[in-house]
C-alpha cells in the first residue's frame, strides 16, 4: 500500500557551508500542516526539498511514496506556489494556467476546462482574460495558487500563500485550505502570521536555524513543553477567593487577578492537577463559568521554543 | 513540444528576428538564381567558355553558401539567444516550470530545440532546398555524383547550430542580462577567433586555427563537401575541439540550469 505522509529521515541540505537544513525527520499525515519559523529557519529550504527543486545532501524524502529526483510523477501529485512572483506578465491569466496545464499532457480542452475551474475557485474568473501585469498584488498571490492547484494534486506546497491576500480572500482561501484537507490531501504552508496559523493548521512544524524544534498538533506540542508553566484564564464570579483557594496549590505558580475580578490568569506546572483543583473548586460552588488555554496557539509556542533564540 | 511552442512566439514578438530571417534569406535566393544560370547555358551564350566552367555547382559553391549563412546563424543566435533562458533565470520562473513534470534536461533540450529549429530555417533548410533545386534542373547523374554535397550541407549545418545554440544557451544561462548575453555569444566566437590568430603568430604554427570554432567547422565543412582545405589542423583536431567545446558549455548551462540559485 502507498504511504499517504510526507515522510523526511535525517534530511540535511548545506548551501556550500551554511546550513539550509540539518537531520530533518518528519512525517507529515494529511490535512494542513504549518511551517512556522523566523526568517532563514529553513521553510523554504524543506519545501524546495518536497518538491525536488532540490535535494538532500544527506537523507532521504517520499512524498506519498513517491521521490522528489521523480518529478515527472511526482509533481503530477504535487503543486507548488513558490514565494516568488514569476508569473509571466506577457499573459492573461487563463492563458498562464492553461498554458502550465499543457506541460502536464493534458489536452488543449481538458487544460482549458482545469484552468477555468481553478480560476473560479480563487475567484478570478473576471480577470481571466487580462494580461497578468495588469492585475493587482492580491490577484497575482491568487494566480500563483492557481496554477498550483490546477491540475488537482494531492500534496500542495505553498510558500506564503496568503500574502498579499485583503481580508475577504484570504478568508475565502483558508476555507479553500480546509476544504482540500478535508478531501485528504495534504496541504504544506508557510506562514509569518502565527495567529492565521493557528486558525489554519491542523499541525505545524516548528523550525529554527535549520532544525525542527517541534511538531505535531498544537496542543500536543504544548503539552511537551514542560519547562514553561501553561498558562489558563479562568472566568469565574468570586474571583479573588478562587485565587486564594489555588494558591494554596503546590503546582501553580502564579495567579493574576483580573481588573474586572471576575477572571484570572493561572499558571501552572501541571495540567493534569490543576484540572482536578479546578473541578474540585466547581464542585464546591465557586461559580467557574470557562476555563480557556492562554498559551495553547503557536503565538506562544513560537515564543517559547524559538523567541528567545531569535 | 509546448515550451518550444510558446519560446517560439516569445522570440518572433522581437522585431529585429523576422527582419533578419528575411535579411539571411537573400543569399539563398541569390545562390538559387545561380543554380537556375548554371543550368540554362543558353542564358550564358554570351560569356567565355572559361566563365562558364567557372559557374559550375560544386563543393566550393556550397562551401561559400554555407560560410555566408553561418554567420546569419551567429547573428541569430545572438539576438535570440538571449531571451531563452535568461528572463526565467532574472525573474525566478525556473521553480515554475520545475514545479511541473519535466526534469532539468527536458528544459535544457525544449530550451535548445528552439534555437536550432530557427537557425536550421536559415541554415539547412535552404541549403538542401538548394541542393533539390540543383538535382531537379541537372538531373539524376548530377545526384549520384554529388550527392555528399547534400549531405555535407545538412551535416555541417547541423553541426555550426548546435555549437552556436549551445553557446548562445550558456551565455544566457550566465549572465541574466539579455543585452551582455548577446554580446558574449559575438564575443566567443570574436575572442576565441583571436586568439588561435595569436597562438598561430607566437608559437609559428597552423594548430591554432583548430582553436577557432569558425575555422574548425569550415575545415569539417571542406572534408564533407571534398573542397579542398587551407593550411591547419586536420579534421580530427577539428573535431575534437568542437566536440570539448560543446562539452564545456554544456556543463556551463547544467551548472546554471538550476531551479533555486544557490549564494554560498
Amino acid at each position: 500500500m502507498i504511504p499517504q505522509t510526507v515522510e523526511f529521515d535525517e534530511v540535511s541540505k548545506f548551501y556550500g557551508e551554511v546550513l539550509g537544513v540539518n537531520h530533518v525527520s518528519l512525517s507529515i499525515p494529511p490535512g494542513i500542516t504549518s511551517l512556522v519559523g523566523p526568517n532563514g529557519a529553513g521553510k523554504t529550504t524543506l519545501m524546495n526539498l518536497m518538491t525536488g527543486l532540490i535535494h538532500p545532501d544527506d537523507g532521504s524524502i517520499r512524498m506519498r511514496g513517491l521521490s522528489p529526483r521523480d518529478p515527472e510523477n511526482l509533481m503530477r501529485i504535487t503543486g507548488y506556489a513558490t514565494q516568488y512572483d514569476a508569473s509571466p506578465r506577457w499573459a492573461t491569466g487563463f492563458n498562464f494556467i492553461s498554458t502550465s496545464l499543457l506541460l502536464f499532457g493534458y489536452s488543449r480542452a481538458e487544460a482549458e476546462e482545469k484552468a477555468w475551474r481553478a480560476l473560479q475557485q480563487l475567484r478570478l474568473t473576471e480577470a481571466a482574460h487580462r494580461k497578468i501585469a495588469a492585475y493587482s498584488k492580491g490577484m497575482r498571490q491568487r494566480i500563483r495558487l492557481a496554477q498550483a492547484i490546477a491540475h488537482e494534486p494531492e500534496i500542495l506546497v505553498l510558500d506564503e500563500p496568503l500574502n498579499g491576500l485583503d481580508p475577504l480572500v484570504r478568508a475565502e482561501t483558508i476555507a479553500l485550505f480546509h476544504q482540500w484537507a478535508a478531501q485528504g490531501r495534504h496541504v504544506v504552508l508557510s506562514s509569518h502570521v502565527l495567529q492565521e496559523v493557528d486558525v489554519i493548521s491542523d499541525q505545524i512544524v516548528l523550525i529554527s536555524n535549520g532544525m525542527v524544534v517541534a511538531e505535531g498538533k498544537i496542543r500536543n506540542v504544548r503539552e511537551e513543553i514542560h519547562e514553561r508553566p501553561s498558562q489558563f484564564i479562568v472566568r469565574c464570579r468570586n474571583a479573588s477567593r478562587v485565587a486564594s483557594v489555588l494558591f494554596k496549590e503546590d503546582h501553580i505558580t502564579e495567579v493574576r487577578l483580573n481588573e474586572d475580578r471576575m477572571g484570572l490568569l493561572v499558571m501552572t506546572r501541571d495540567r493534569e492537577q490543576f484540572s482536578r483543583a479546578i473541578s474540585r473548586i466547581a464542585l464546591d460552588g465557586f461559580g467557574i463559568d470557562a476555563v480557556i488555554p492562554a498559551d495553547e496557539n503557536v503565538d506562544a509556542l513560537y515564543e517559547y521554543l524559538i523567541g528567545e533564540g531569535r | 513540444m509546448v515550451l518550444p511552442r510558446f519560446a517560439w512566439r516569445r522570440m518572433f514578438q522581437q522585431r529585429l528576428v523576422p527582419l533578419l530571417m528575411v535579411i539571411a534569406m537573400i543569399w539563398p535566393l541569390l545562390c538559387a538564381i545561380f543554380i537556375y544560370l548554371t543550368n540554362h547555358a543558353e542564358l550564358l551564350k554570351g560569356f567565355s567558355k572559361q566563365f562558364q566552367s567557372f559557374i559550375s555547382i560544386n563543393g566550393n559553391f556550397f562551401l561559400v553558401f554555407m560560410i555566408v549563412q553561418a554567420d546569419f546563424a551567429l547573428f541569430l543566435a545572438a539576438l535570440t539567444g538571449p531571451g531563452l533562458i535568461a528572463p526565467d533565470l532574472a525573474n525566478n520562473a525556473l521553480p515554475l516550470y520545475f514545479s511541473r513534470p519535466l526534469r532539468r534536461s527536458d528544459y535544457a533540450f525544449a530550451r535548445l530545440a528552439t534555437l536550432f529549429v530557427l537557425i536550421s530555417l536559415v541554415t539547412w533548410v535552404p541549403g538542401i532546398l538548394l541542393f533539390g533545386m540543383q538535382v531537379g534542373m541537372a538531373g539524376s547523374d548530377w545526384l549520384h555524383g554529388n550527392w555528399r554535397l547534400g549531405f555535407g550541407v545538412v551535416a555541417g549545418f547541423a553541426i555550426w547550430g548546435l555549437l552556436v545554440s549551445l553557446v548562445a544557451m550558456a551565455s544566457s544561462a550566465y549572465t541574466k542580462m539579455k543585452a551582455v548575453s548577446g554580446g558574449l555569444v559575438l564575443g566567443f566566437f570574436f575572442i576565441m577567433g583571436g586568439l588561435s590568430g595569436m597562438v598561430n603568430v607566437i608559437f609559428r604554427v597552423t594548430w591554432g586555427n583548430a582553436l577557432s570554432p569558425q575555422w574548425a567547422s569550415r575545415r569539417i565543412w571542406c572534408a564533407m563537401l571534398g573542397v579542398d582545405p587551407n593550411e591547419g589542423p586536420g579534421v580530427a583536431a577539428c573535431a575534437l575541439v568542437l566536440l570539448s567545446f560543446m562539452l564545456l558549455l554544456a556543463i556551463v548551462i547544467e551548472r546554471k540550469l538550476r531551479p533555486i540559485e544557490v549564494i554560498t
